[in-house]
Parts: structure tokens; sequence; C-alpha cells
């Protein structure tokens, strides 16, 4: 395997490097933007019809009350787990490689979370009232119900959010410092030494971001794990055939992951190649990515597997039925399709000569988050359509336009939020990749021998 | 069957509005805004007006013949809700659907709220003066025999005014048209048992077989029979009764059955009388005659023409000959044929044969005033009508409760026919077909603004008065009770008789105190007597019975094969009558549009009821539309499968498919009366409602059934829902 | 406010629950409903729609499945594979079962689904944030959503039909869950009448609208711990217990004799209507 970085690049390479993709965006930019945004007018446009006129136009029925809301939520949720993986996992596991593309990943984390959180609102029938969820003092004396798992969800993914939020700026600091003294004029070097927190690099201070940026890693990784445990327990803590299944946990964390990773992948070979970030986002690191998102793949496989088999070897014949049902009833192309693009697909992840193939690893991630949005669709849909109660079985209960409209805006939103942060803050970890550099000259010096990796 | 006394009149006294202006400050109804003089505050209202409590006032559902009493709930002069009246006989406390959606006619935003005169197309709105006058001079320029009335079910004073008003003007035109009656079943039981409608004790059956009698869903009195029913089903020392069914389409009664059988359409009476058959060879002592008439009825030629196995025949003689008594009862399903009245005739010699005159076959208790006893309508009298005009004999026509252009079948042209009346004035509630084509339309009170006196048709114990009182004001200032407008017209032609009354309320409570010794009041003051009348809401009359014919005779049964199959109409037509829906009158209350029908499940439509045989025939599936096609027209409607009904025949809903009367019927389904076929049951000339003939086509898309039941389509997967046991494995009489 | 409060807030939620050492002290309402008797009228369903202020949404909205019927009249079929269903049909009233441990409550994020002390499963509209998550959880689908604001929609309550509506129940608003309440109305004004003249609501005092207009009487209503309300004698007679997911008859060999049974009850869901098995004459 060839290497993660170039040991020669000089750091005001580096910085000039990251820094021009601060700058001056091209046309083509601003036209995705505006693309952007016109998804995100749409959401908004059909949000305010359902605002006003009620959620029924969002098609959903009495039998049927969940639909592409919650399962895009959850996709939206599990798409901010790569972020922590990446830079909070990876960190505390010395895995270099991930340096130079944690940045973006936790950026993504952000993001998404921010995109998950709206389909809560969107979600409620009514959105007005959204404050009753949250415990605060009034003079009823009335607080939320502290047993329902979508009270642990509003402190999960609030907590989780300003966590990242904390975590994506602590970890910038160093690099906002550069931003500020690289750049001379306008708002943004106001921005940058406001953000920069008067960063000059003392040795104290990196002690001391050292230890902040190390604690805040600690905190994030099991919050990141409980967030998505616990929007697993909002049907896990349920009595719905197909729901009700004890490995849902860990099988949320697996397929949020997987989602993480595949979206990486994607936005990995799109920064590369419109920053032209060769010299960062490497080959090499790309290949380890896959590999990450290949075992997760195979992980998120065998928990399906698990999950099947138990139901199919279990007891519950409600459940056993449902699960029929998902295979072979209406639902069933989507669930096929499902399995494959999340269990068959990633196989292609598994040979090397695609593990680099750009174009081929673009097109594969993308379906695999086209998969792993299955995943949580079916969960959703088909559950609905067959539960305990055969006289309200429905299997009519197709989104409505409305539903999709929101959907589909949800990706202008986060894209939108995304390329925006790509031009304001520097995607690539400057001061890491700068540490990375070094390492490598320094294994290179003392091993001089030792090929490979670090 | 221990029963909840309901005891709210414990603590709040059911009352009678105590004078003719009812004024109470409603929401809305009654402010000094509307110009009214007279808002009752609260300060000084009458004390039983409690804000925020309800206070309960006795009075009559109007929405079907059978006459249940009714508590109307009121609040701050409002009524809320209908519920039935304890002391009722009728319904003891309770009541059906169509029944509780009667609060939905009465605030109905469809409703005629002026006199409309005719120009042109549209109605313009007069005033009553204006309108009273109008119908004066046209009475007066018509000759008084070609004034003619035609009006549904009509009983107590306002039948009484009714007819001294046509005696009045010289008329003898009274014509009484129902489109769904049991016509066929009265005029067969009035030869079979000398009363056209006996009593019929289910209680003290212990096996009911039931001739497509819906009793528990629409047929005479279903509330009544659904109380019966359940003490049937309790039986007596806890031996539950039995319910068949024989029918070519299920009711809801067949849906309730034991044992639902699904006979060839027609071949009822072949059945009753096989069971005779067989019960005379099973050692039943028949009359000889009898027993000589019906001997070519054997098992095999029974089960042959009627499709019903010889197996279940078997079964049902041996229930029929161990369990005693039992109940046989002929309803729509068996006289809807050309041979109706032998059908009907048939099913009676079986009850005669059983012995069960007398025991669950009871004679009625006979109306002590007979101007006040309902006439019953039927299609005939349409068709005088109708012949009527063709000669014509009427210059005036007056329809109240009826809606022909809508009920009557094509053939019948009644659109046309009623063209040819110079002047028609139409009662109307809602702007029906009729009404549309009227000259003068003449808006009503609900049945919960006016007052009025009520016999029900069929008596559950003694013979009964019912009282229809103000649950309310009225709604809307512009429409009068047809009390009223009666007395009004009468006041035109005898103003010496009755210029003494201000309103149909000062007449009836007069009448009513008049007659008050027959009603159990001789020794009250009149103002007692009418209060307690009032409050009760029902008056039992006391009466004698009517002496029942109870020798079984088999003279004159005349039944035909089953029908030869028509090449190019291969299917036969049954228009269901619906609890929901019955003949269509109340299809604008959205209570009644929204209630799935029991069987099928389907809201807001009408479909076309098929076997699935006959579907896989077709090359059909459920949600397709079809064209039902008679010789006489042709309607569309969705398709829906199931096995409760013969392959032989297909159903259709009536009541569906108005062209007018408001929002939430015009247009709602298809009507169904429209195609019938004009064969008349040969002995009585009523309409043969189940002896049209048709083809059925497929007529292009497919839609989604809008019903209740999901794609599980009553299957309850394996899940522990609906449980069902062998009546012999429980003990009736062990449980509470 | 205190943490004492917040604490003592979450734990009366479920304190109701029927093993819990604090039962029903004075009312525990239940249900039961004969299946032999009822023969699918709709009366009580329309009845509901009436006293509880239903709307009827058109076809439609029906089509869409927003009905809101709080008791519906669910008909099966047992005649696989025959040609007819020549043993009838089955109807099924199912309303809100009023489950002691009712899985609606415990996922309802802001507690507005809750148990009274009467054991019924109570419905704050004013406090749901319209989450749906209690319809999800609820084994019958007996819950209600308000998809559409049917005050304001186009020939719900045209006028003058707004006059029909209860004042004792609210109009519910747009995007707020409901379900039968056991007509909570009609037991409030019993009690209270009953409190006033210092006793117990007597047995048959209050009726259920839908109980009321059955005419067959299929539908017993009452309280469950007076010993001489009929529901308890009916539920004492079918040995059906209240607290027991798994009835002890049930596991007599014998027990067939007995038709009270009651709906899921392997979910623990305790719920507090008991059905009476429908019968079918064997001689026919
Ligand atoms: N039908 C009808 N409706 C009416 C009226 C009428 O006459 N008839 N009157 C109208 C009028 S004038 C008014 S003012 C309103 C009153 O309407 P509401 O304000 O609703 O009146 P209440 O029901 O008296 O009180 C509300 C709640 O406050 C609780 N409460 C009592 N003390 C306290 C306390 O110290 N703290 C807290 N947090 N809660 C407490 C009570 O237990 C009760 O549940 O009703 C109006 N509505
Ligand atoms: N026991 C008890 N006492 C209370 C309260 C309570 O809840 N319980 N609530 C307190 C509160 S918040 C309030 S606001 C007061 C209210 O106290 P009040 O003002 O006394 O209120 P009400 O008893 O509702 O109404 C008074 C009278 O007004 C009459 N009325 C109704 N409409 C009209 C009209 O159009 N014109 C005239 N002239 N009269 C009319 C009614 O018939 C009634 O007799 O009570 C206070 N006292
Ligand atoms: S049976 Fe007829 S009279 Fe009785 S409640 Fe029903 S509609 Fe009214
Ligand atoms: S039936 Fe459903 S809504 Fe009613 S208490 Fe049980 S779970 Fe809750
Ligand atoms: S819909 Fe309302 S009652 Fe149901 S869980 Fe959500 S907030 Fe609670
Ligand atoms: S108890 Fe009341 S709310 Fe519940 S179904 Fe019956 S009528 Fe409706
Ligand atoms: S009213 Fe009674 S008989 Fe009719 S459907 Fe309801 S429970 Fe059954």
């Amino acid at each position: 395997m060839g290497k993660d970085i170039r040991e020669d690049i000089a750091w005001a390479q580096i910085n000039k490097d990251v820094l021009k993709s601060l700058e001056n965006p091209k046309k083509l930019y601003w036209v995705i933007l505006l693309i952007a945004i016109a998804m995100v007018g749409v959401a908004v446009g059909c949000e305010i019809y359902q605002y006003q006129t009620g959620m029924g136009v969002s098609n959903k029925s009495n039998s049927h009350v969940w639909s592409l809301y919650i399962a895009t939520f959850i996709f939206w949720i599990g798409m901010s787990h790569s972020g922590t993986l990446l830079s909070a996992i990876l960190h505390l596991m010395h895995a270099d490689w991930r340096k130079p593309i944690y940045r973006f990943a936790e950026a993504m984390t952000t993001f998404s979370l921010m995109t998950a959180g709206l389909f809560v609102l969107v979600h409620l029938g009514r959105l007005w009232m959204v404050y009753y969820v949250m415990p605060y003092p009034n003079e009823r004396w009335v607080w939320p119900n502290f047993q329902s798992p979508l009270v642990w969800d509003m402190f999960a993914i609030a907590t989780y959010l300003s966590s990242s939020v904390i975590f994506l700026y602590v970890g910038m600091i160093p690099d906002l410092a550069i931003c500020r003294d690289n750049i001379h004029a306008g708002w943004r070097k106001k921005l940058y030494t406001v953000l920069s927190l008067g960063w000059e690099g003392t040795d104290r201070q990196w002690r001391n971001f050292r230890i902040t940026y190390l604690t805040i890693a600690c905190f994030l990784i099991p919050l990141a794990v409980s967030v998505h445990s616990i929007v697993a327990s909002d049907f896990a803590m349920s009595n719905m055939p197909g729901w009700h299944v004890t490995s849902f946990p860990p099988y949320f964390v697996a397929g949020a992951l997987y989602s993480g990773c595949a979206a990486i992948i994607t936005l990995f070979v799109i920064l590369r190649y419109v920053f032209k970030f060769e010299e960062y986002m490497t080959l090499p690191i790309m290949r380890k990515l896959v590999r990450l998102t290949f075992a997760i793949a195979m992980v998120w496989t065998y928990l399906n597997l698990i999950e099947f088999s138990s139901v199919w070897y279990g007891h519950d014949q409600t459940a056993k039925d449902q699960l029929i049902f998902k295979a072979t009833g209406p639902y069933a192309p989507y669930f096929w399709a499902m399995i494959f693009f999340g269990s068959i697909l990633p196989l292609l992840l598994a040979f090397k000569r695609f593990q680099t193939h750009l174009p081929l690893l673009f097109v594969v991630s993308i379906f695999l988050n086209v998969g792993m949005w299955l995943e949580r669709w079916m969960i959703i849909g088909p559950s609905f359509a067959h539960g305990h109660y055969p006289w309200t079985w429905d299997h009519d209960q197709w989104p409505s336009l409305v539903q999709w409209g929101i959907v589909f805006g949800s990706f202008g939103w986060f894209t939108l939020l995304f390329m925006v942060f790509c031009k304001v803050f520097p995607s690539v970890s400057m001061y890491e990749v700068k540490e990375m550099v070094y390492h490598r000259t320094l294994a290179l010096k003392n091993k001089p021998a030792v090929k490979g990796e670090h | 069957m221990i029963e909840n006394s309901f005891n709210r009149r414990d603590f709040l006294k059911v009352l009678g509005w105590g004078g003719a202006t009812v004024a109470l400050s409603g929401c809305g109804n009654t402010s000094v805004e509307d110009g009214r003089e007279y808002v009752t505050s609260y300060v000084e209202t009458a004390d039983y007006i409690i804000p925020s409590i309800g206070t309960y006032f006795n009075s009559t559902c109007a929405q079907c013949d059978a006459g249940c009493g009714i508590m109307g709930r009121v609040r701050e002069g409002r009524v809320l809700k209908l519920e039935g009246n304890p002391d009722s006989p009728i319904n003891s406390g309770k009541m059906c659907g169509l029944g509780q959606a009667g609060v939905q006619a009465h605030y109905n935003p469809d409703r005629v709220r002026e006199p409309l005169l005719r120009n042109g197309d549209k109605g313009e709105a007069i005033t009553w003066e204006k309108a009273l006058q109008l119908v004066s001079e046209k009475v007066a320029s018509a000759n008084p025999g070609s004034v003619a009335f035609l009006t549904g079910g009509v009983s107590g004073h306002v039948k009484v005014l009714l007819k001294n008003y046509l005696d009045a003007i010289g008329s003898d035109q009274h014509y009484v048209y129902e489109a769904v009656a049991p016509s066929v079943v009265r005029a067969a039981n009035k030869k079979a048992y000398g009363v056209e409608m006996p009593r019929l004790r289910l209680d003290r059956a212990k096996v009911v077989v039931s001739f497509g009698a819906d009793f528990l869903g629409t047929w005479v009195s279903p509330v009544h029979f659904s109380r019966q029913y359940a003490k049937f089903r309790k039986g007596v020392n806890g031996e539950r009764g039995v319910l068949v069914q024989v029918e070519s389409k299920m009711t809801i009664t067949g849906a309730n059955a034991d044992r639902w059988l699904a006979i060839r359409p027609g071949t009822e009476g072949i059945l009753a009388l096989g069971l005779v058959n067989a019960l005379s060879a099973a050692g039943l002592t028949v009359p000889a005659e009898v027993a000589a008439a019906v001997k070519d009825y054997t098992l095999d030629r029974v089960s042959n023409d009627t499709g019903v196995s010889v197996e279940h025949i078997g079964k049902l003689t041996a229930l029929l000959k161990d369990r005693s008594p039992s109940l046989v009862i002929a309803g729509g399903a068996a006289e809807g044929y050309a041979h109706g009245s032998q059908n009907a005739a048939a099913v009676a010699l079986l009850n005669q044969v059983l012995g069960n005159v007398g025991k669950t076959v009871e004679a009625p208790a006979s109306m002590p005033f007979p101007q006040m006893a309902p006439i019953t309508g039927n299609r005939s009298s349409l068709q005088a009508l109708n012949d009527s005009i063709a000669q014509d004999g009427v210059k005036v026509l007056f329809n109240c409760g009826a809606n022909p252009i809508y009920s009557a079948p094509a053939s019948m042209n009644m659109k046309e026919s009623l063209k040819k009346v110079p002047f028609k004035v139409a009662f109307a509630h809602y702007m029906d077909e009729t009404a549309m084509e009227a000259d003068l339309v003449l808006p009503l009170n609900s049945s919960m603004e006016g007052w009025g006196t009520v016999v029900p048709e069929y008596f559950a114990e003694g013979a009964q008065l019912n009282i229809q009182q103000p649950l309310m004001e009225k709604l809307h200032p512009g429409t009068l009770g047809m009390g009223d407008v009666l007395l009004a017209l009468l006041k035109q032609r005898r103003p010496a008789e009755y210029s003494g009354y201000e309103d149909y309320y000062a007449y009836l409570k007069n009448a009513m105190v008049a007659i008050k010794g027959a009603l159990g009041g001789e020794n009250e003051d009149d103002d007692v007597f009418w209060d307690s009348v009032l409050s009760q809401g029902v008056v039992k009359l006391t009466s004698s019975s009517n002496a029942l014919v109870s020798s079984a005779s088999a003279a004159g049964l005349q039944l035909p094969p089953p029908a030869v199959e028509d090449g190019t109409y291969p299917l036969r037509l049954i228009p269901a009558v619906t609890p929901n829906m019955r003949d269509g009158r109340h299809a604008n209350e959205p209570w009644l549009q929204e209630s799935p029908d029991p069987l099928t499940t389907i809201v807001w439509d009408s479909w076309v009821e098929m076997h699935p045989k006959t579907a896989a025939k077709l090359g059909v599936v459920e949600g397709d539309i079809v064209e039902v096609a008679s010789k006489n027209g042709a309607i569309k409607g969705q398709v829906y499968v199931y096995s409760g009904i013969h392959p032989d025949v297909i159903s259709v809903p009536l009541g569906y498919g108005h062209e007018a009367m408001g929002r939430y019927s015009k247009g709602v389904g298809a009507n169904a009366f429209k195609i019938l076929d004009p064969v008349f049951d040969q002995q009585t000339g009523e309409l043969a409602m189940y002896e049209t003939r048709v083809k059925v086509t497929k007529a292009g898309k497919r839609v989604i059934v809008v019903k209740d039941e999901g794609p599980a389509g009553g299957n309850q997967s394996g899940r522990r829902i609906a449980l069902r046991m062998a009546s012999g494995k429980v003990n009736l009489a062990e449980e509470v | 406010m205190s943490i004492t409060n917040l604490l003592q807030n979450w734990s009366d939620f479920r304190q109701q629950h029927p093993s819990d050492e604090r039962p029903h002290q004075e009312y525990k309402w239940a249900m039961s409903i004969d299946l032999d008797l009822c023969t699918g009228c709709n009366a009580c369903s329309v009845a509901c729609y009436a006293e509880n202020n239903l709307p009827a949404v058109g076809k439609e909205k029906f089509s869409h499945g927003h009905s809101h019927h709080w008791l519906r009249i669910e008909r099966y079929w047992h005649n696989e594979d025959r040609e007819y269903a020549d043993q009838g049909a089955q109807f099924l009233p199912m309303m809100c079962q009023q489950c002691e441990a009712a899985p609606c409550e415990t996922v309802c994020p802001v507690g507005a689904t809750n148990h009274t002390a009467d054991g019924l499963n109570s419905q704050v509209y004013n406090r749901c944030v319209g989450s749906r998550y209690c319809n999800a959880n609820c084994p019958y689908k007996a819950r209600y959503f308000n998809w559409y604001d049917y005050p304001t929609t186009a020939d719900v309550w045209p006028a003058p039909m707004e006059q029909q509506l209860n004042p004792d129940v609210t109009v519910r608003g747009k995007g707020v869950m409901e379900k039968c309440t056991f007509c909570v109305q009609r037991l409030t004004v019993a009690k209270s009448n009953a409190r006033t003249e210092g006793r117990s609501v007597h047995d048959g005092e209050v009726q259920t609208a839908c109980q009321q207009a059955c005419p067959t009487g299929a539908i017993s209503f009452g309280n469950l711990i007076d010993p001489e309300s009929r529901v308890a004698k009916q539920w004492e007679k079918q040995q059906v217990k209240l607290n027991h997911d798994k009835q002890a008859k049930d596991a007599v060999h014998d027990g067939d004799k007995l038709r009270g049974y009651r709906i899921l009850e392997n979910l623990r869901t305790y719920p507090s209507v008991m059905y009476l098995e429908q019968l079918r004459e064997g001689a026919i």
C-alpha cells in the first residue's frame, strides 16, 4: 500500500493549498448553492402548507402514523455518526490516516444532526407546542414523561448536537488562527479573529488544547453510541412487531456508522476533485476508509441476519408474519433493494482494485446510502402496514408529495450548510496534516528501512 | 337479561314543553340581533333550565316508521343528542344509528328554509301568506276531485287533518307511497293470519327461520326486534335461540344467523313447502290437505330447486321439529318476486304447520282510534296516482314525505308524468329530486321543531300513541309544521270549524284533551293531563287484540319452478335495503354516509356486490368499475366481492345516487331504483323488487374501494381477536 | 418546583398499574361486550359520533385512513375455503380498551395520555404535541389523530350543524390525538352527583353513549370495584381477572365453558374491556 501522505510537503504549501479552498468560489459553486437553496425552498413551502392545513396532507393514516419523516430522521442521525467515529474514535486509537479527512466528516456530523432535528419538528402534529417535550419550570408543575424514549431522544440529540459543534469548533481553533493570520481584510478577518480566541500556538495553549480536545473526544464517543441506541429505543421499546427487537441499538449504531462512512467516501471524492486535495485526501487513505466501510457493512449484514434469525426462530408469530410481509408483500422490492444495496453491493469494496477506483466508489457510496435510507424506510413503512391488529392493516399509504418534498429539501439543506462551511472554514485540518507530515518525516528518519506506513 | 335501568330521570325530570311558544335563548338561534322579542334571559328562565345541565324532552323518532320513543337532550336551547325513551315499549331506551342521525336531519345545512315559488328554473323565496294564498287559489280553481295528495306513511292527528282537508275540498285522492315496504307480506299475512302484521315473539321462539326478513337491520321495527333478538339469544332456561336465515344476499340479520342458507333467488316458497313435507315425513302432524299439497316437494327436488343442500334441509327439519315453539318469518327477499305472495303464503303455511300461531305469532293490538291508525304505503298506490295523472285527473298535487322521482323505477317515468300536473306543491325538508320539480316548495319543520302525534306501524305491546314535541326552537323562521300548514289550509275551507285553533299546537292539545278518557287521564285536570302526556312522550292506549286465524291451508298455493336463466341478462339484481340508507331519504346525513355498511364496510358510495365465483366468471376483482344494465337502464358501480351472496345474483344498495337533495348525498353512488324491471307481484300488483335481470360488464378503470376493512379483508390472520365457540359448550343460564 | 416534585410527578404517571400497591380506590370503570349479542348494527358507533363530537370526514379523507370512529365495528369472516359465509359474520366493536398498563401512556413524551385514578386511559388534548407515538404503540390501533382542523374544514360542521356539538366535550383542533374516553364527561357528572349526595355512583346510574344506544344490550359498563355492578359480576363469573395476563381458567381444560376473554391479553396491556365469545349452534 502506498503512503498516506507525502513526507516532503512544505507546511506553507499545506496552508496555501487549504486556504485556497476558501477562496473565490467558481460559478458551479453558486449554481449548486442556488439549487440547494431552491431545494430548501421546496421543503419550506411544503412545511408551511402542512403546518397550515394539517398533518393530513402528508398522507399518513390512523394505522400508519409515521412515515418518511421519521425514516429520514433516523437516516440523518445515522449519517452523523461517521464524523464522530473518524474524529473521536480514530483519534483515540491514534489512527493518523484520519487526519486529512476528519474535519469535513465532523462538519457532516453537525449538519446531519441539524437536518435530523428538523424532521422531529416537521413530524409533530403541533409543532408550535414542541417545547412541552422539554423539562422547563412552569406554573403547572407539569413535566415531560421521562419514560418516553422520545424525551431521551430530545436530550440525546440536543446533547450530541451541542457537543459535536463544540468538538468541531475546538478542533478548528489552531486552523482558524492560521486563517486569521493569512487573511488580511473583510468580514472573514473579523470572524477568524473572534473565533480563534487569540490562539498564538504557545506551548501552554497547545497543552490545554490537547487536553480539551481529548476530553471532548472521550465524552463524544459514548454519546454517539447512545444517541443512536436511543433512537433505536424509540422502536425497540415499543411493542410493534418488527420494532420490538433487542438487537436494535447495535443494529442502529452499525447502520449509522455504515451510512456515515459511505457519505464520507462520497464527500471525499467530491472535495478531492473540487479542491484538488489529491495531496491530502490520498488514495491510500481512501483505501483504509473503504476497508473500514466494508467491515462495517459486514457487521451490519451480520446484525441483520441476527435480527432475521432471532425473529424466525423465536416464538413471536406476529413478528415473524411481519418479516414475511416485508420480504414478500408490497414492500418487497424495497426490502430486497435494501439487502442488495446494503449487503451485496459492498462486496465490491472487498476487491483491491475497486478500493481506489474513485468514480466507482462515488457511485457505490451513494447507493450504499440509498440502501441505508431504505433500511430506515423498511423499519417504518411495512411495520405500520402489518402490526398486531389485522383489521387496520394497510398497504396503500404511499407518502404524499409534501413528504417527499420535505425529504428532498433536507438534502438541499444539508448541501447548503456543507457548502457554506467549505468556503468559510478549512475542510482539511491544516495543523493535523502538518503533524502527520512531521510524524512521517520522523519515521522515515528513524527507520529508513521500513516501508509503508509510518 | 338484566338491564341497566337508566336513571337519569331520577335527578333530571324529563319534561314537556308547556307552551306553544317555546322560547329559549340558544346559542345563535334566538337573539336580540335577530329582531326577536322573546329572548328569555337565564336570570329569569324556567326553573328546570340550569345552565350547563342537559334537560330531557321525550318525543318520537321520525327517521323511520317504527316510531321509537326518544329523549332529546337539550342544553342552552339546543338539542344535542337523541337517546331512546326507556318507557317506550318499542325500543325501551335503545336507538338505531339511523335514528341517532335525526339531529343531522334537523341541523342539516341543506334544509329548505323558506317557501319557494318556481320562476323558470329557479325558486324564488316568497312569504307563507303568499304561498298559502296561492295554494288556496289553485285549489279553488281546480275541479275539487282533481286535487291529490301523495304522502309517505302517515298517522296520528296529521292524518286526521289531511283527511279532513281532502273532505273539505271534496277529493278522495290520497296516495300513500313507500318505496320500500313489506306490502306483499302484509297482504299474505292478512290472508294467512287475518291481520297484516301479527306480533312476532322472537323472545319466545327457540328457533327463528327468517326467509329474508332483515329484522335486525331494516325490517318493520328493527330496534324492537333487536331487543327481542337479545332475549331470544339468551333463551329460556339458558337454551340459546337458533337463528337460520334463508336469502340470496346476506343481510345483517343473515350475518348473525347460526346458519345462513344461500338460496336460489325466488325459491323461498319451495323451500318452505319442502320443509312442510319433510316435517310431515318426520312425524309432525300436518293437515291432510296440506300434506297432500306438498307431497311433491321431496328433499331431492327441493334441494335441487333451491340450491340448499339436503343435509341442511334435513338438519333444519330436525331443528324445527325438536325445538318448539319456533317462528318463521317472510321478509323482503321472499316477497320480491312475481310470485312473492305465493312465497309469503308458503312461509306462513310453514309457520302454521309448526303450530307457532298463538305462541310466537300473536294477535297485534288494534288501534282504538282508526282515524289515527297509520296508512302504510306501497308502490301500487303510486301507480294509481300515475294512472290518474295520465287520465288528466290531477290538477293540483301535494307531495309530502315521498320522493317518487328518485325512488320509482324508471319504467314509471315519474318525472314526465308529474310534468303533466299543472300545479305541484312539495312539502320538503330538502330540495330532493321531487321537490326540484315542484312549482311551490313549502319548507317543513324538522321533527325536532314541530308538534305531532305518531302511531307506530308495529305495536310492540299494546296500542300506543307517540308524542312528537319540539326539542328546541325552530332553526329557521321560515319553516312550518305539516300540521300547521294543513290547519291553515283547512281554515281557508272550513273557517268556522277551525278558526278557533290558533295553531296546530292548540288543535293538538285540544284534540288530545278531548279523548283524555281513552288515554288514561279521565280524572285529570286538562293541563295536568297534557303535561304528563308531554313528559311521558308515549301514551299507552287501552285496546283489544285483533283475532288471529290459525288454520293451515295450502289452498291456492301455486309456486312456479325456479326461473330459467335469461341469456342476455344472466344475473338477478337484488336492490339491497341497508341499515344506513334504507330508501335513501336520509342520504344527506353525513353520519349515515360515514357509518360503514355492516357487511362490506364501504362508506360514502354504492357498490356492486357479488360472489367470488361470479366475479371470476366476469373477470372482475374488487374495485373494478362495472356497468349493471337491465332492460330499463344502466348504472355503474365498484365491485365488492364476498361470499355472502348467491352466485346467480348481484346486489346494489338502495338509497344512493341522488341527483339533488344536498351536499352529502348528491352524486354519491348510483341509484339502483332506476333500473328495476317493471315486474309485479301477481296478487297484489306490488313491484317485484327482486325480479330485475341484469348483465354486468366491465366499464373501464379500477378504483380503491373506500371502506373500513383493511387489506386483510375480515381475516384475523391467526390473531385471537373475535372468538367464537359452539353454543353447546356454554350454559347461558349460569351467566350474568 | 423541586426535584422531589419532579420525581413525584413522574412516578404518578404509572401509579395505577394494577400490580402496584396502590389499587383503584373508588372506581375502576370497565366494560364487557357480548359478541353473541352484537349484531353489527353500528348504532353504538353513531351514538359515539353524536356524544363525542366526532367529525364525519368525508370520502376523500376516509380513503386516506383519516376516519374518526372511536368505536369501529369490525366484521370478520370464518368461512375459509367454504363456498359461502354460511355461519355469518362476526362483528366486534373495538374502542380504546382502557388498558391498565397502557402501552400508549409510557411512550408519550409529554404525558398527554396517562392513567386516571378511575383506571381510565385519559387523553389531554391541550398537552398533546401530536407525535403520534401513542398510536404507534397501541396494539389495538384505537387512537385517532386530527390530521386536519375539522372545526374549520368545509362540510364537517357547516352552520347550523355545529349547534349539535356537545358542550361537555372538547372539539379537537388539528394535530392532537384522540380516542374513546369511556364517555368520561358522563362519568364526571355521575361522580359529581354522587359526591354531592355523599355516596358512590351506583350501577346503572351512568351509561356510556354506545352502551345506551345498543339495541341488543351487548355492551355493559360499570364499576369493577363495586361487586354489585353487573360488569363486576360478569368478570367474576367469566373468571377474567383484570391484573392477569394469562387467566387461570385458560389453563384448565374445561375452561372453554367460559366465554370471557380479552383481546391481545398476552401483550400484558391489561385491557378494561372483556369480550364474550360469539356462539354458533352445532345442530344446524
Ligand atoms: N360552562 C361554563 N364555562 C365557563 C364559565 C361558566 O360559567 N360556565 N365561566 C367562565 C369564567 S367566568 C371563568 S373565570 C373560567 C374559569 O375557568 P378555569 O380557569 O378553567 O377555572 P377552574 O376550573 O376553576 O380552575 C382551573 C384549575 O385550576 C386548578 N387550581 C386551583 N388552585 C390552583 C393553584 O393554586 N395553582 C394551580 N396551578 N392550579 C390551581 C384547579 O384545580 C382547576 O383544575 O371559566 C369560564 N368558562
Ligand atoms: N362557587 C363558585 N363561586 C364562584 C366561582 C366558581 O367557580 N364557583 N367563580 C367565580 C368567578 S371566576 C366568577 S366570574 C363569578 C361569576 O359570578 P356570576 O356573575 O354570578 O356568574 P353566573 O352565576 O355564571 O351568572 C350570573 C347570572 O347571570 C344570568 N344571565 C345569563 N345571561 C344573562 C343575560 O344575558 N343578561 C342578564 N341580565 N343575566 C344573564 C344567569 O342566569 C345567572 O343567574 O363567580 C365567582 N364565584
Ligand atoms: S328504528 Fe326507526 S324509529 Fe326506531 S330509532 Fe331507528 S330510525 Fe328511529
Ligand atoms: S387500547 Fe390503545 S389507546 Fe387505549 S389504553 Fe390501550 S394502548 Fe392506549
Ligand atoms: S400524539 Fe399526543 S398523546 Fe400521543 S404520544 Fe404524541 S403527544 Fe402524546
Ligand atoms: S364509551 Fe363513549 S367514547 Fe367510548 S366508544 Fe363508547 S360512546 Fe365512544
Ligand atoms: S350497537 Fe350493539 S349490536 Fe349494534 S354494533 Fe354496537 S355493540 Fe353491536
